[in-house]
């Protein structure tokens, strides 16, 4: 008996894929992620220019997060000249970085994904669920309001360079943010006992998932890179330990963690986070997720919508965190020399950790670049994930199992458009 | 009255004009209220079916089936609007055009068989005709609430064509060209971004694209006397853009030798 699982374009996604599911006597003959997204070609384009257009041009790789890819962009090249960045820079850093999480991680829970927990097949396709998705405009609202602050406008922001800003913002601009911050805090805490009130299917997998770590912070911008399986490196042994692999049926290149001859798939992302980091969460956000029953580590990737709720609340902590202690830096960048060398960094995305690597020149021109994003991390994984689930429920009708598997893999927010130009130099 | 129906469709792009739409947040909920979200992929699970009142479009074509999806796109459209630089102007991703893709395919891909893609990277208008375009990267979102209660209204969009300049000086912001010796962009750059740039300290770097009758010779040569030589000066006009930068460029030429 033979049967087919076929969607040709995943909806509420970000960017273009589909999946093929081929089943044949109670047994998967053929399964495959597709994305067709059409192929992007940026590190190419980057060859040859200067350093400073890496980040305005690899911020142009991603909409709805071009605040990581300047990040990353600017952490690596900044390496190479061993620049010093001083503590307030590196706290507005942290801020422009906790806006764009907010807003980025309430776009995906509320209007992106809620919708798969209630049937329905947008967020204003129902007018009780309009209420439940208007916390979520409010929240992505605030952060697009702060990213703008900073940057000049939330989707790719202006200000950033390397060494660190063209201007910085007046502190009495980010302060009048601070009473809606409070309230929204509030709202957050809300918005996780709403995540954990949803009803899962169960589903759990048993998996390797990594992130940074930081000694004292929960990690955004610097750390080592660890897992639950033993993993603790340094970002560039890290990158030796990834490997990209191209398959036929997609435009954007795979990766898995190199074991012995094989490679073994990995997750990246708001569950690694708090997985691995919960204990750098504050205590108001700790007992909340006490309280509502949340067992950690979650081993359900649906419940992805939990630890993103988690995210946006700590988000919301940070962003009053830093903006009450903000210090408007005397200077905006750090001065640095121009030198040759390579380097590489990660910074966590709001959707993982986001790999930038640079070789440049004596003149600071661009030799070569390689960029993981996060969804390319996780293709493989979604993959193993859609097997199992299928292969255990493998008696199920069709249209079930396919609506199911779009749920899983819309869990992993996956950003297409992102993972869709990836290059192995 | 029957709302009108509006389609959000994405070619080759980083999907941030569309998240323009969805960033109206308050204004997407009144946005509702006018209009019908007939098909818009990246937020809603509802299949392609019928007629749009208006298409926004987002991204560059690059494939094949792209220059099918576009044309059937068109004809299912009364009306057709770009947003942003990659559908109005081919985007980043026209620096392709200029190079050899053979090259970029074996650079990015192990197995550069597997990769279906054009040499090139096209604004919509070199396939269909669009009845509005927006620039910019990305779109600003006041521009697009601008041309989306035209349409209600049954009026044309009133958008600035003239140069980012106009806006820098009514907003009293010191000129940096003249001021810092900064390689800006603004004097051939069509205003519309908020002159966001030169209020950050920043000199423009063109998202907004050529504006009309651009005397780009003329800001190359101005360019020269503060250091940037015409390598430099042309990376500077291959960004976002440059497609459109280079058409301008090259008009320019032309008419001076009539």
């Amino acid at each position: 008996m033979r049967k087919i699982i076929k969607t040709d374009y995943l909806s509420r996604v970000e960017g273009e894929g589909g999946i093929y599911v081929e089943i044949k006597d109670s047994k998967i003959v053929k399964l495959q992620l597709n994305i067709f997204e059409a192929p992007r070609f940026f590190e190419s384009f980057l060859v040859g220019r200067h350093y400073n257009d890496a980040p305005d041009f690899t911020a142009r790789i991603c909409g709805i997060c071009p605040v990581a890819y300047l990040m990353s962009s600017v952490h690596a090249i900044e390496k190479i000249f061993d620049a010093k960045i001083d503590e307030p820079i590196r706290q507005l850093r942290r801020l422009l970085y906790a806006s764009e999480w907010l807003s980025s991680h309430a776009l995906h829970v509320y209007l992106l994904h809620g919708p798969d927990f209630y049937g329905i097949e947008s967020a204003w396709a129902d007018k009780n669920y309009i209420e439940i998705a208007k916390r979520g405009l409010a929240f992505k609202n605030l952060g697009n309001r702060i990213t703008s602050v900073i940057g000049g406008r939330s989707i790719h922001p202006v200000s950033v360079k390397i060494g660190g800003f063209y201007m910085a913002p007046d502190k009495k601009d980010l302060t009048g943010f601070l009473p809606e911050l409070e309230k929204a805090f509030e709202d957050s805490l809300a918005g996780i006992k709403w995540a954990s009130s949803i009803r899962f299917n169960v589903f759990e997998t048993e998996m390797e998932y990594i992130s940074l770590s930081h000694q004292c912070e929960y990690p955004m911008n610097e750390g080592k890179v660890i897992s639950n399986k033993g993993i603790d490196l340094s970002m560039e042994r890290f990158l030796d330990a990834v490997q990209e692999y191209q398959v036929s049926y997609s435009s954007s290149l795979h990766s898995g963690i190199k074991m012995g001859k094989t490679l073994s798939p990995y997750l990246t992302g708001p569950v690694a986070r708090v997985n691995l980091n919960h204990d750098r969460l504050p205590e108001e956000i700790l007992e909340v997720i006490k309280e509502s029953g949340v067992k950690l580590p979650i081993k359900n990737l649906q419940m992805s919508i939990i630890a993103r709720s988690i995210e946006i609340s700590y988000a919301i902590y940070e962003l009053l965190r830093t903006i009450k202690n903000y210090e408007k830096p005397e200077k905006p960048y750090a001065e640095f020399e121009l030198r040759s060398g390579k380097a590489a960094w990660i910074t966590e995305a709001p959707r993982g950790m986001l790999i930038h690597a640079y070789d440049l020149d004596e003149k600071g021109c661009i030799k070569k670049c390689t960029i993981i994003p996060p969804t390319s991390q996780n293709l493989f994984h979604i993959e193993r994930s859609v097997y199992e689930f299928v292969q255990s429920n493998i008696a199920k009708p069709a249209d079930y199992l396919k609506s199911e598997c779009e749920k899983i893999i819309r869990s992993y927010d996956p950003c297409i458009s992102c993972s869709t130009h990836v290059v192995r130099v | 009255m029957k709302k009108p129906r509006i389609g959000v469709f994405k070619f080759t792009s980083c999907d941030g004009c569309q998240l323009t739409i969805l960033n109206m947040e308050e204004e997407f909920l009144e946005l509702l209220a006018f209009f019908d979200i007939g098909y818009f992929r990246e937020a809603a699970d509802k299949p392609l079916r019928g007629q749009f009142d208006i298409a926004l479009v987002e991204g560059s074509i690059t494939t094949d089936l792209q220059r099918k999806e576009i044309i059937d796109i068109r004809e299912r459209s009364r009306y057709l609007i770009t947003i942003g630089a990659c559908a109005t102007s081919g985007g980043l991703q026209a620096l392709r055009n200029w190079a050899s893709i053979i090259d970029f395919k074996k650079n990015v891909y192990p197995s550069p068989a597997f990769i279906e893609t054009f040499s090139t990277s096209a604004p919509i208008s070199e396939y269909v005709y669009p009845n509005y375009e927006l620039w910019g990267c990305p779109i600003d979102k006041p521009s697009l609430i601008e041309v989306l209660t035209s349409y209600l209204i049954n009026k044309k969009p009133g958008l600035p064509r003239y140069s980012l300049c106009i806006e820098c000086k009514g907003r009293g912001i010191p000129c940096l060209l003249i001021s810092k010796a900064a390689p800006c962009l603004g004097p051939i750059t069509m205003a519309g971004c908020g002159v966001i740039c030169p209020s950050l300290d920043r000199p423009c770097y063109g998202c907004f694209g050529p504006r009309e009758d651009a005397n780009i010779e003329s800001l190359g040569r101005q360019f020269e006397k503060i250091g940037i030589n015409k390598k430099e000066f042309a990376q500077l006009l291959d960004k976002m853009n440059t497609y459109a930068f280079r058409k301008a460029k090259t008009e320019q030429g032309r008419a001076a030798q009539k």
